[in-house]
């Protein structure tokens, strides 16, 4: 028997505002435990909600971007329940009307794009912290409070590929809108996913289990393709899929049970009274939308345009720094691709062997982009750029200065000049000319030798080569 | 009489004076708070008082608070203030920051000599139910009677002249009730109007901050200083705030009020009912057109289920962050769920328990249609039945209570049977959200009972006018215990 | 809508984290049957669909969101400074079993 997959997923995107969404304290990582925080963040009696705009102005953008129907009136609800991580024992949230709903979002699968429909994108506040021990809990509420969107797909991932393909996509929305550093392994978005399947032609759904705990875009792959086949040797096995919570095991590359399901727990929501709808104009939401940064699509698109491959324009989008870095380093040279070697290659390991980041990195995309444009026009090979470079990072010089230090001259490409060596060189070599007539290629490297040798380097020895083979024939 | 019992402007004109200064002022205010019998008080703040009125001593003429002791009722936040809400699960709380409102009356330097009992929570109406057990009516020294709540210790606290106002909050009729049962003005504004921010919640929706004086001037004078757009409450109104004292003594004449024809019939108090109409003609004879109309009486015998299912709905969701963890009382347990049951189980009173029982099965998904949900469309017919009175009018004028002062044993539990629609209907003004003013009618075997008149959203000054020209008419400006009045109607 | 039994309402009770005594379970249901014979009437109103649930008092859409700038947050020793069990700058609980 073969099944069919049903996937569905919610995603949590911790907001990078610089402050909470309903309280004015700062949200940033902090290592030090219970530092960023407003009375409201531990539910203080009396404290009051107050709704963060640039919150609001990023879930517009990536409703904008999702293709989602934007409310111009935000309301907000209360979600009941008593956990020890929920100071208020409520949540806010967006149940009966989220900011954006009936969006989709195009994704790569084998022979094509598609369509995942998106059902909803609302807003909401983030719970504490806990650090869990051996026989205690300790709760820090730096986390409480941060602005979280929550993106909810309708069921129409297949499977784990689509899956890690959806979440990288919305992955890539979010964090190049400005929302979100969009980084799983840290926890700033979050994948549940809910699984069923069922045999191929069958109407009715399976039964859905939750799957949670997953820690990258990888494991979102991983652990569906696991469960898909989990279920599925149950349902061979004539076995009964229950309803439940599982969670990725990265170490054993596993789903475990978490807890069984038993009543859906009801959370009593109703609109939340401390906050008055809040009525947002066109100009509002069109200015949210204009205003947002370029998208990674529209990036991807543009940077293929300038001749950069496919799989350049991923490395360098996979972090929207080093898109910056090389956005403002194209300026000030001939040809991006040039440009984008040196950032994928020269640059990035130089970034890996010392362990820092892009952002990290002294050098200005300026002073890359000379460093590229003595490639291009200044008659410099590329080795002699990557010295350059090298010198460059290492010492905090001017390229110029490194070149002088380095005395590296720039070659002649001028073909008279460059004859006058090789007829010299020939003139010099009768034996050479004669072994080469006689069939032997190798004398060429030599000849060629002799005429570097002769202009100190200067020449351009492809050139030299050609010069070389011209000038044999004619003798 | 002595200067704590004379009104917020003439000891303004004393202060200003230097006939009385501050201090002195807050040294007789705390004697009499440790003086008084009838349980007003969760804390006396005899050292902050005493040190902030040290440093009051250029009187400033602009300034109508300076120098003026005041107490607030114990659901308001107050920095380095033990703060209970009358409730064992705040026991031991002091807050980390003051209330908007708090914050403006330190700033116009009046001076907070204390933190006044009230209902557990705010959710009761008798001023029997908070930890610290019955508040009496200073009218009755048998203590026979109540104040009524839940702002009881604020009202004894002004009715006793302790001091000559006091901050409370009033989510169905919590300040204007008790103003009634005290002889007292009793005075919430616009929902939106005073911000909210720290006063601890019971129903936000319905939830107003309100305050008790003993005249009308008072009253205005105090709503320009705590009055106004505040961006911790965002339900906070941007509407500019006006003088609300300047057109007090203007003529009334050519206004219109309605009096709700069933409210005053389901009195059977004749005595009041007479006082009441013959109020009615003093206002006729000062060219003020007095109606009656008609509201639909299955609306107004739905007032208090209505308020019952919404209020105790939203206050089980307000009082969930009570749970010993971060504030009051940690209580140990094997697991974080016992931690946090062992804290309610024993911070809770029974009654409010019962409270959030019914909030909570009103709130489920297969209850919320028939009963959260419909109360609430029920408020929406009420407000409008409410707003279309008020389309033709320019007041709702209705006796504020149906008896004075009602005894400790007499007292029924409001979740009865029977209804009485003139127990609950100021919880129009909170269903509506508008203004309402609650002054002395008359003394009944020395005991007061009062009025109510409500007017349009944000027409508070139109309001405290009509209220100064009633007070005109009966003649109980600055009634208290120590000032006692016959007057005229 | 759900039967009010007392395992109904004790179960209600005990997922808002207390418990009562038979008395008040017993008094509770007696509350429950008047409010809830109100709660019919209101129904019976008969135009009552027509209103949308009413949470605001009047109409109070605002514009007004706060601009994103950070405030000085609490001081820690401040924050925690109503907790009664802490440890390491934090607050303690027994361990939250997932």
């Amino acid at each position: 028997m073969n099944f069919e997959a049903i996937i569905g997923i919610e995603i949590h995107v911790q907001q990078k505002t610089k402050s909470k969404m309903f309280s004015a304290a700062p949200n940033g990582f902090s290592r030090d435990p219970n530092t960023q925080i407003a009375p409201l963040d531990m539910a203080y009696p009396g404290t009051m909600p107050v709704v963060n705009k640039q919150a609001v102005i990023n879930a517009i953008r990536v409703a904008n971007a999702l293709h989602m129907e934007i409310d111009h009136t935000l309301y907000f609800d209360r979600k009941n329940y008593f956990y020890s991580d929920l100071p208020k024992g409520f949540q806010i949230t967006q149940q009966a009307r989220p900011i954006g709903k009936n969006g989709y979002v195009m994704v790569a699968v084998p022979g094509g794009m598609k369509k995942i429909r998106i059902e909803r994108i609302h807003m909401e506040e983030d719970t504490c912290k806990q650090e869990h021990f051996m026989d205690y809990s300790l709760l820090d509420y730096n986390r409480a409070g941060v602005p979280l969107c929550e993106i909810v797909s309708m069921p129409d991932i297949a499977n784990g590929t689509e899956a890690r393909e959806y979440a990288e996509a919305i992955r890539n929305i979010v964090v190049y809108s400005g929302t979100s550093d969009g980084k799983m392994e840290e926890g700033s978005m979050r994948c549940d996913t809910n699984v069923s399947i069922r045999p191929y032609g069958q109407k009715a759904f399976g039964t859905k289990v939750e799957v949670k705990n997953i820690n990258s875009f990888k494991n979102v792959e991983l652990a569906i393709d696991y469960e898909i086949k989990r279920q599925s040797q149950l349902l061979l096995q004539g076995k009964k899929i229950q309803q439940e919570t599982r969670r990725w095991d990265e170490a054993s590359g596993r789903t475990v049970l978490m807890r069984v399901k038993t009543d859906a727990v009801d959370y009593k929501y109703f609109c939340e009274p401390n906050i008055t709808p809040i009525h947002m104009s066109d100009e509002f939401i069109q200015k949210a939308i204009e205003t947002c940064p370029e998208l990674y699509d529209s990036k991807k698109e543009r940077y293929l345009k300038m001749g950069l491959s496919e799989t350049d324009v991923e490395v360098i989008l996979a972090n929207p720094k080093t898109a910056a870095y090389f956005e403002e380093g194209v300026p000030f040279v001939q040809n991006a691709k040039n440009l984008a070697n040196f950032l994928i290659v020269e640059i990035n390991s130089y970034l890996n062997k010392n362990g820092i980041t892009i952002q990290e990195l002294e050098l200005s995309p300026k002073t890359l982009g000379e460093i590229v444009t003595m490639q291009e026009k200044g008659g410099l090979s590329h080795k002699q750029c990557v010295d350059i470079l090298n010198k460059v990072l290492e010492e905090g010089v001017s390229p110029e200065e490194a070149k002088k230090d380095l005395k590296i001259v720039a070659q002649v490409s001028d073909t008279d000049t460059i004859l006058k060596f090789v007829k010299e060189a020939l003139d010099n070599n009768p034996q050479s000319i004669a072994d080469f007539k006689a069939g032997n290629q190798r004398v060429l490297g030599f000849l060629v030798g002799q005429v570097m040798k002769a202009s100190h380097g200067k020449v351009n020895p492809a050139e030299v080569s050609r010069l070389l083979r011209e000038e044999l024939e004619k003798r | 009489m002595n200067y704590l019992d004379l009104s917020i402007r003439e000891l303004h004109e004393a202060l200003l004076a230097k006939k009385v200064t501050p201090l002195e002022l807050t040294e007789e205010a705390l004697k009499r708070a440790h003086e008084n019998k009838d349980n007003a008080f969760e804390f006396i703040d005899d050292e902050g008082a005493i040190a902030f009125a040290k440093t009051l001593t250029e009187p400033e003429e602009n300034n109508p608070l300076w120098g003026i002791p005041y107490v607030a009722k114990d659901n308001f936040s107050t920095k380095g203030i033990p703060t209970t809400a009358s409730s064992d699960i705040l026991k031991g709380y002091v807050p980390i920051y003051d209330a908007t409102v708090i914050e403006k009356l330190s700033q116009a330097k009046a001076i907070l000599i204390g933190k006044t009992t009230l209902d557990e929570l705010a959710m009761g109406g008798s001023g029997t139910t908070g930890h610290l057990g019955k508040t009496y009516n200073p009218y009755d020294p048998e203590h026979k009677r109540q104040i009524g709540g839940s702002s009881c210790g604020s009202a004894v606290s002004v009715a006793a002249g302790i001091v000559p106002f006091a901050l409370g909050s009033d989510t169905g009729d919590s300040v204007r009730k008790p103003a009634s049962y005290g002889g007292l003005v009793g005075f919430k504004p616009t929902w939106g109007r005073i911000s909210r921010y720290g006063l601890f919640p019971f129903a936000p929706s319905l939830d107003h901050v309100a305050y008790f004086t003993r005249d009308v001037y008072s009253s205005a004078v105090l709503l320009d200083v705590l009055a106004g757009r505040d961006n911790h409450d965002s339900t906070s109104s941007n509407r500019p705030i006006e003088c609300y004292e300047e057109d007090l003594d203007k003529p009334v004449a050519g206004w219109k009020v309605a009096v709700i024809k069933q409210i005053l019939d389901s009195i059977s108090n004749e005595e009041i009912k007479n006082h009441f109409i013959h109020s009615i003609e003093c206002l006729k004879e000062a060219g003020i057109t007095v109606d009656f109309v008609d509201f639909d009486n299955k609306l107004l015998e739905s007032l208090y289920a209505t308020y019952m299912v919404i209020s105790c709905a939203e206050a089980t969701s307000n009082d969930a962050n009570l749970d010993g963890i971060k504030f009051g009382p940690f209580k140990e347990g094997k697991t974080y769920q016992e931690v946090m049951f062992n804290a309610r189980n024993e911070g809770f009173s029974e009654l409010i328990k019962r409270r959030f029982v019914i909030g909570s099965y009103c709130l489920m998904s297969e209850n919320q249609e028939e009963l959260f949900l419909r109360a609430q469309r029920n408020r929406a017919k009420i407000v409008e039945k409410t707003n279309a009175i008020l389309k033709d009018y320019d007041f709702i004028y209705v006796p504020a209570a149906p008896s004075v002062a009602p005894s400790f044993d007499s007292a029924s539990d409001r979740l009865s049977d029977e209804y009485l629609i003139a127990d609950n209907h100021l919880a129009l003004g909170n269903f509506a959200g508008l203004p309402s003013i609650t002054l002395p009618l008359f003394l009944e075997n020395g005991l007061p009972v009062g009025i109510n008149f409500m007017g349009r959203a944000f027409e508070e000054k139109k309001l405290f006018q009509m209220a100064n020209a009633f007070e005109k008419l009966s003649g109980l400006k600055d009634l208290s215990v120590n000032n006692k009045k016959e007057g005229n109607l | 809508m759900k039967k009010i039994t007392k395992e109904v309402l004790t179960d209600a009770a005990n997922r808002l984290l207390f418990t009562m005594s038979d008395e008040q379970y017993a008094k509770l249901e007696d509350e429950f049957k008047i409010l809830i014979k109100q709660m019919e009437k209101i129904g019976e109103i008969s135009d009552l669909d027509r209103y949308e649930p009413m949470t605001f008092p009047f109409d109070c859409t605002t514009t007004f969101m706060r601009e994103d700038v950070p405030e000085e947050p609490l001081p820690r020793e401040v924050a925690l400074k109503n907790a009664g069990s802490k440890q390491d700058e934090q607050i303690k609980l027994p361990k939250v079993v997932l």
